[in-house]
């Protein structure tokens, strides 16, 4: 018998969503990496949170504040028990993004719609250009529920993970995980100083875990690619990374939600901090 | 800067505020013409501009001193489309030296990374270096050929 997700009730379909879009306890939400996407036409009623402008601080390398992220929930209509379903470009590499920082500040029910924008544009399901506008609302971030902690390492932590040997997961290109590039095929300049991977570090490329359609693998074709391949177990406590954090927090979900892993950390100072850093251990080569 | 065309669209865009610059883009984006079905089988990776993620071509060719330029990219990426589609339409009729002489921060006098973010305007210096790549590569072809 095929395997099934471990927590398919973060996956929505667009079906789904196209029921729920009227619904006062469900809200859309839009994050792209090409920001005029949402203005070009968006799902009717979802609002547009930008990973760039909106979660990431615009001075620290670091997210935003908890008074910031409430006033974007608050803006967006988003309250403290609202579902958010995201959704995206790009096989939802940046909805994910989205999602895990929704994480970061402890929102309950967050969703991804399977398939992205990709699979509802090629469904020529309907969009608008219409930005909706919904009463505002109240937000508290509840410091004990923010999950930073358990999703989210550091370079200190990431050391000390690499020395204990457990399993990291570079999701970049072979090129980058090989260090014959020190930076993601065409992004020039958003590199490191030095190229290749944390020891120990398994390489996965984070689009291997999605369709052509933009939709998630299954969960058996998962299974082949992150354990018989990569030899993760059930049971383990992984750490993933790429680049700047954004295409791991895709194969964070994956382990996380589709394969129900207990301790999944994203690093997001990923390759950018690594290879920049003074006498941390690096490997070249596959 | 001397393609009067492209100096419009800079003081048009520049002079924007936020929301309008974007809807500007889209406009661009949306209005970008197809390429010439001469050109359109010819999107290889010789015309591939490597820096953008997106698949963008550009297609320079020389008329007497002045360049005939097309380009593509896909509607699934606006902002690089619009750029290109910026370039495309100030640069109707522009010589090679109102190429060359387009300053190097055009992208950031057109308020783009305000908008658009730092990291998101990486692919875009590509485009603006490739072009003036292609347009020097095509003089100096023109200039080594014997003349007739």
């Amino acid at each position: 018998m095929a395997a099934a997700y471990v927590h398919p009730e973060v996956l929505v379909s667009a079906d789904w969503v196209e029921q729920h879009r009227n619904d006062p306890k469900v809200r859309i939400v839009e994050s792209d990496e090409d920001i005029l996407l949402y203005e070009m036409g968006h799902i009717p009623g979802a609002v547009k949170v930008d990973w760039q402008g909106d979660l990431q601080h615009q001075i620290l390398r670091d997210y935003i504040d908890a008074a910031k992220f409430a006033e974007i929930c608050e803006r967006s209509g988003i309250s403290n028990d609202t579902t958010v379903v995201f959704y995206g470009d790009k096989s939802n590499w940046w909805a994910c993004y989205a999602f895990w920082a929704f994480k970061l500040f402890g929102h309950k029910d967050c969703r991804i719609m399977n398939g992205g924008r990709k699979l509802w544009t090629d469904q020529k399901r309907e969009l608008t250009v219409e930005v909706p506008s919904y009463p505002k609302v109240t937000y508290t971030v509840d410091p004990a529920a923010a999950a930073e902690a358990s999703i989210r390492c550091f370079r200190d932590d990431v050391l000390a993970h690499q020395k204990a040997g457990l399993p990291l997961i570079d999701v970049r290109s072979t090129k980058e995980f090989t260090g014959e590039r020190t930076h993601m095929e065409n992004y020039p300049e958003e590199g490191a100083l030095r190229g290749g991977h944390i020891p120990g570090a398994k390489s996965v490329p984070w689009s291997l875990a999605v369709n052509e359609d933009g939709t998630f693998k299954t969960a058996d074709e998962l299974k082949v690619i992150f354990e018989s391949e990569a030899g993760l177990k059930p049971t383990d406590n992984v750490v993933a990374y790429c680049r700047i954090g954004e295409r791991s927090s895709l194969t964070w979900f994956v382990l996380t939600y589709l394969l129900g892993y207990p301790t999944v950390r994203n690093y997001d100072g990923s390759w950018t901090e690594w290879g920049n850093l003074v006498r941390v251990p690096i490997v070249k080569g596959a | 800067m001397s393609a009067a065309a492209l100096d419009e669209i800079v003081s048009e865009l520049g002079g924007a505020d936020r929301q309008e610059r974007i809807e500007l883009l889209i406009d661009f984006a949306r209005n970008l013409p197809p390429l010439p079905a001469k050109l359109d089988h010819m999107k290889d990776a010789a015309h591939r501009v490597e820096e953008c993620q997106s698949p963008v071509y550009l297609f320079v060719e020389l008329h007497g001193d002045r360049i005939e330029f097309h380009a593509d990219a896909p509607i699934e990426a606006p902002t690089v489309r619009g750029f290109v589609a910026i370039l495309v339409e100030g640069l109707k009729e522009a010589t090679i030296e109102d190429v060359l002489s387009i300053p190097n921060d055009l992208i950031e006098r057109i308020g783009l990374p305000e908008i658009l973010g730092m990291l998101r305007v990486r692919g875009l210096h590509g485009v603006l270096g490739r072009l003036k790549a292609e347009v020097t590569r095509a003089a100096i072809g023109r200039a080594s050929e014997p003349s007739a």
